[in-house]
């Protein structure tokens, strides 16, 4: 328990709480200084105000009939109920009326103190050697204003510790959804990929972090899962070809001196395609990381097309098949010259290895939409529409192509060139024949 | 030829000696980049064969520390990376030839051959090989006084042969230089471009120039 206290005053919404704690005290404290200056000024106006009404009516009195009649106005104003007012008429330094002894005649609002009490008043001469005092005690304002302090510091505990209590809250929930993706995290370091951090809903800043920290641990799971599966390929794919090669070794060593030449020129084939499978798988992982954009040009489709006619229409022809081009305009497209040519290449030769003698081939440049799409068609037998998606798949070979030159990763990296372009690559459906269609994004400015 | 291998791997590094050795070249192996580096600026070697991974100073340093001493002599880099940028990485770097490890000797050997020639036809316009003519400026092909029409990737695959001629050329070197492709086709891509190229070079004279050597390549020769 002690240690989850001292955890929680090293989190950062604890931080923050107490922070807003001492702001909250130091606005408190300023306000209540505020108050109080407010409230002294206003009593010592009011008293002021009172004690110069009087001086006023003593004088009002005086002047109009004389010294008795002030006298009155005074004692009058003595006789008045719950007062706590003092007043001094004094002729010639004596006092005729009023409750305090004699004093220097000063004029003007000054404060006196007498037994103990703090009087604010007001002294003016009515007459050359007559002068009146009027004042009032001030100790009743004293009184609320420590009434106002000490509400003011009840309200201040009260506050601080609502504070300090809501901090802690918050803290201690900011702190428990902290441990959840830190739990999250340790369990996918000790190997359950499949945790995610949890997500309230609630579309705050935590949140959101544990949205995208989910939305990274998919990314990673997709790979890690790519590559387990291209691992388990390798191995299921290579197994065969090495079994095989061993199997020949074997079979020579075994056999006459006479056949070994032969044997080593099969077992140097058999390496070769092994190494050719794993160049080819190594060059998908290179695609796929993403360096090569680096490298993007601006490349021209008509000039790729014709470039592949020239390059495979020969080998086509020699094979008994046709390839020719079908464009209407050029369109231009940003990419890596030599990795569009791999692409080209690998749809080509599939059109021509897997297709009867007579097939013709045709590669097409269309725009659709602002978006060059390049499309390879062949008039052969086709392949059944449930097979499309399979075809994509990494080492995946139909049953007739397995005695063909290949690996089955033609159209993986096919896929991983187009991606690298942001462009799609897919069957086009209802197409006699079969055609493959790479649709580009279209080019910006 | 005197040539300098700098191969860090001993069972690689002996194993590409000795086949030198065995086709009368004399090797000189040394096994980390510094010193290859030092014996490279003795400057008495026919080419180097550089691995691009060594300890110490790699072999793209070791080739830029060479160029950047003027240092002309030809270097074919060996490496096991098959990356397309680091090919291109090595060729910026001065590397004369690229050539992925693991590697058919043959391909090693015309490779060699290939990039110690380079320089004695740099300069000229014009290439022969006996009644064969080919003036690069024109871009016209006579053969005994007769014409030649070839389509422009023909033109390319004629030169790149005429410019080694005597020598073996391997298909990969050729896909490389004449076509641009850095992968292994599947079609016999360059099966059928020479014979096209054969049927309007050789057909209707009396003697062939383009020869196949079976298992490792072509060769353009007169004799």
């Amino acid at each position: 328990m002690s240690c989850v206290r001292i955890r929680f005053l090293h989190t950062e919404a604890f931080r923050l709480s107490a922070i807003y704690v001492v702001i909250f005290a130091v606005s408190v404290m300023l306000l209540g200084g505020l108050v109080l200056i407010i409230t002294e000024r206003a009593f010592r106006d009011q008293a002021i105000q009172f004690s110069q009404g009087d001086i006023a009516a003593i004088q009002n009195g005086y002047d109009v009939e004389g010294m008795g009649e002030a006298i009155e106005v005074v004692q009058q104003l003595m006789a008045a109920p719950s007062t706590s007012d003092f007043f001094l008429l004094q002729k010639d330094g004596k006092p005729v009326a009023g409750n305090l002894p004699a004093m220097a005649p000063r004029t003007g609002v000054f404060q006196l103190v007498r037994n103990g009490h703090e009087i604010l008043g007001v002294g003016k001469m009515l007459a050359p050697g007559v002068y009146a005092w009027s004042g009032s005690d001030f100790a009743h304002a004293q009184l609320v204003k420590r009434e106002i302090v000490q509400t003011m510091v009840w309200l201040f505990a009260v506050a601080l510790l609502l504070a300090v209590i809501g901090g802690a809250l918050v803290s201690r929930s900011f702190l428990r959804r902290s441990d959840a993706m830190a739990r999250a995290c340790r369990a996918i370091m000790d190997g359950d990929l499949k945790a995610r951090i949890p997500v309230r809903g609630t579309q705050d800043e935590l949140d959101r972090l544990a949205g995208t920290i989910n939305e990274m641990l998919d990314r990673i799971a997709a790979l890690m899962e790519n590559l387990h599966q291209v691992t388990n390929d390798i191995a299921h794919d290579l197994r065969t070809p090495v079994s095989q090669l061993r199997q020949g070794l074997e079979r020579a060593k075994e056999g006459p001196g006479s056949e070994h030449a032969q044997a080593l020129e099969t077992a140097i084939g058999k390496t070769d395609a092994i190494l050719a499978l794993f160049a080819a798988m190594l060059r998908i992982a290179e695609i796929e990381g993403g360096k090569r954009r680096a490298a993007f040009a601006t490349v021209s489709l008509a000039g790729l097309l014709h470039r592949m006619r020239d390059l495979f229409g020969p080998v086509a022809d020699a094979a008994g098949h046709s390839l020719a081009i079908d464009l209407a305009q050029d369109a231009e497209v940003r990419g890596d010259p030599a990795l569009l040519i791999q692409l080209l290449s690998n749809l080509i030769e599939n059109a021509i290895l897997h297709t009867p003698p007579g097939t013709h081939i045709v590669l097409a440049l269309t725009v659709q939409e602002g978006r060059p799409a390049l499309t390879v068609t062949d008039d052969g037998p086709g392949v059944p529409t449930d097979e499309h998606v399979k075809l994509f798949q990494r080492l995946y070979r139909r049953e007739a192509s397995r005695t063909r030159p290949g690996h089955g990763l033609g159209l993986s990296t096919a896929q991983a060139i187009a991606e690298l372009h942001g462009a799609q690559i897919g069957v086009v459906p209802g197409a006699a024949g079969f055609a493959i269609r790479i649709l580009f994004p279209a080019m910006r400015g | 030829m005197r040539l300098l291998l700098v191969e860090d791997d001993l069972e690689t590094a002996d194993h590409i000696a000795h086949a030198l050795t065995g086709h009368g070249h004399a090797v000189e192996t040394v096994h980390d980049g510094a010193e290859g580096l030092v014996r490279a600026r003795s400057g008495d070697h026919a080419a180097l064969i550089v691995d691009r991974m060594l300890p110490g100073l790699d072999g793209l340093g070791l080739v830029r520390a060479l160029r950047a001493e003027g240092l002309p002599t030809p270097v074919l880099m060996l490496t096991t990376m098959s990356g397309l940028n680091d090919r291109v990485e090595g060729l910026e770097g001065g590397a004369d030839d690229y050539l992925v490890k693991p590697f058919a000797f043959s391909e090693l050997l015309a490779r060699v051959h290939a990039i110690t020639r380079r320089g004695e036809t740099h300069e000229t316009t014009k290439l022969r090989l006996a009644d064969l003519e080919m003036d690069l400026i024109r871009r016209t092909v006579v053969r005994d006084g007769k014409t030649i029409d070839l389509q422009p990737q023909e033109f390319r695959l004629l030169e790149f042969l005429l410019r080694n001629a005597g020598r073996v050329v391997t298909r990969a070197m050729l896909l490389e230089n004449v076509w641009d492709l850095h992968f292994d086709p599947r079609t016999n891509i360059v099966e059928t471009h020479i014979s096209r190229l054969r049927s309007k070079v050789d057909r209707g004279f009396d003697r062939d120039l383009i020869h196949t050597l079976r298992g490792s390549g072509y060769v353009l020769r007169a004799d």
